[in-house]
């Protein structure tokens, strides 16, 4: 058995706001919560200079919103972890988390909350020229290209905001866009900005097929899409914003469902394919993606895995451990015939001295044990004898024929 | 283990003057690849300790110093061995990269 020292009830891994909002949820709710982090607290929402939209905050900046959810989380008694998580063995009860410096952990719950990172384009030049002259963060690297020509990828808010950004240093800043004269992929307040901003120009329809340069970048190869021509483009600094990839590489041998993107499939608990795991923010298949609905993410799965842990505990203690004969009777409050037959049960159970415990599951709040017993109707009854099961019974409302099953 | 702040005087010394084979981050607060690769440079440390060296430059302290090296962006770490430049690694790099390089150079 492991060391207590390294359990928890609940491992996040990923401190951006969808992680850190479950942290926050884990933490109120009294489970042993842990944090793990490779980077910066707040994820992507820690590289974005203002934020302007998350409710009751007019305008703050990422660094300063992720630090106030981290104290937040703090306040709740939730612990933090920075490492990198390198492996996983989410095929027992127990969930394992291994980092890249040798630590494990284990959680009766894992959060995975990942994030995602900028995508690479992998053309020509990309890769050699980057930090001379290739770059992906505006916050970071703009003020390098201070009176020079910059080159833009992409057209999302990501590209069209950082872009004004980068004017603020360079002379001009050209946005190649994928798509025709007048559209762009970003929110409609930036595209007018940008289209109002002298020192950008765009060039429509295109993309780049080729970074130039020895040494240092001098230029760009243009494709247009439509034509097919190309031409080139002379410039001291290309940005690259052209979509993110999920970070979920490290859970490719875990068993765990992924899209061919890496993006993971959830239902809207948050659960995954796997019991116990669940997936927010970034790292899921899921229409918006912005700093508020990520926080209902984290929201979402730590209170699903609350639940879970909580019909863990109480299965574990009750049912598995009783040297008594014990019968799980699945029912649902909506279900009549379900109802009845407990009446039923309950009557038989209490007119005989025989030693059943009785454990009733409401399949409408206990999910998960109803799922692990395959119950697809109710009633239904699975006798269990040390935690096995030995056979399930006939809900037949007749008292004669449910007694013979019982003794 | 934090690493050694680099002004250009010291860079001077340490470089050129002590022909010290190390690496040299040029960061800057502001940027958060920095500070992802910045610690993982920290871990790295006193496993060279006394065979390598790892300093650290804060460019916007020092502008003259990425000025000198026509560096565009961080992060970016700079090997030096006898005086002499021997390449850089930009961007977020992985630990491994990072040692390749060190063993080319100390071998």
């Amino acid at each position: 058995m492991e060391a207590v020292a390294n359990s928890y009830d609940l491992i996040i891994i990923g401190g951006g706001p969808a992680g850190l909002s479950a942290a926050i949820y884990g933490g109120r709710a009294k489970l042993k919560t842990l944090v793990i982090n490779k980077g910066t607290i707040g994820g992507l929402a820690d590289t974005t200079r203002e934020i302007v939209n998350y409710p009751g905050y007019m305008q703050i900046s990422g660094p300063d919103l992720m630090k106030d959810f981290q104290k937040h989380a703090q306040s709740f008694n939730v612990e933090f972890l920075k490492e990198e998580v390198i492996d996983v063995d989410f095929s027992q009860e127990n969930k394992l988390v291994k980092t890249k410096k040798g630590k494990e952990f284990y959680a009766k719950a894992v959060i995975l909350a990942c994030g995602s990172q900028p995508r690479i384009l992998n053309i020509p030049g990309e890769k050699t020229l980057r930090g001379s002259g290739v770059a992906y963060c505006a916050t970071c690297d703009a003020e390098f290209f201070e009176g020079e020509d910059v080159v833009v990828i992409g057209s999302g808010d990501q590209a069209i905001e950082e872009g004004m950004y980068i004017t603020k240093f360079a002379r001009k800043v050209t946005v190649i866009v994928l798509h025709d004269e007048g559209i762009l992929d970003c929110n409609k307040v930036s595209a007018e900005r940008a289209f109002n901003n002298e020192k950008m120009e765009f060039i429509w329809n295109s993309t780049i097929e080729e970074v130039l340069g020895e040494g240092n970048v001098e230029g760009v190869k243009i494709k247009n899409l439509k034509t097919g021509s190309s031409s080139e483009l002379t410039c001291q600094g290309v940005f690259f914003f052209v979509g993110m990839v999920p970070s979920t590489k490290f859970l490719n041998n875990s068993g765990l469902r992924m899209e061919k993107s890496g993006y993971i499939p959830t239902n809207e608990r948050m659960e995954t394919n796997l019991e116990g795991i669940y997936a927010v923010g970034d790292n899921r298949v899921k229409y918006l993606r912005q700093v508020v609905s990520a926080a209902g993410d984290g929201a979402t799965a730590a209170v699903a895995a609350e639940r879970y842990i909580e019909e863990l505990n109480d299965f574990n203690a009750n049912i598995l451990q009783t040297d008594k004969k014990t019968l799980l009777l699945f029912f649902n409050a909506l279900v009549n015939e379900s109802l009845e037959f407990n009446t039923l049960l309950e009557g038989v159970l209490n007119d005989t001295a025989e030693n059943y415990k009785l454990f009733k599951v409401d399949t409408a709040t206990k999910k998960t044990l109803a799922e692990k017993y395959k119950i697809d109707k109710v009633p239904a009854v699975v006798v269990l004898d040390r935690g096995e099961e030995i056979k399930r019974l006939d809900c037949s409302m007749d008292l004669e024929k449910l007694k013979s099953q019982l003794f | 283990m934090s690493l050694q702040q680099l002004d250009s005087t010291r860079f001077e010394e340490i470089i050129y003057d002590n022909c010290e084979p190390c690496l040299v981050i040029f960061s800057k607060k502001e940027c958060h690849v920095c500070k992802e690769v910045v610690p993982m440079l920290e871990g790295m440390k006193p496993q060279y300790e006394g065979k390598f060296g790892f300093y650290y430059v804060d460019v916007e302290e020092d502008k003259n110093l990425f000025q000198r090296f026509s560096l565009k962006g961080v992060p970016q770490i700079l090997f030096f061995n006898e005086g002499e430049y021997h390449g850089k690694l930009a961007g977020k790099v992985e630990e491994e990269a990072v040692e390749e390089k060190i063993e080319e150079i100390i071998g």
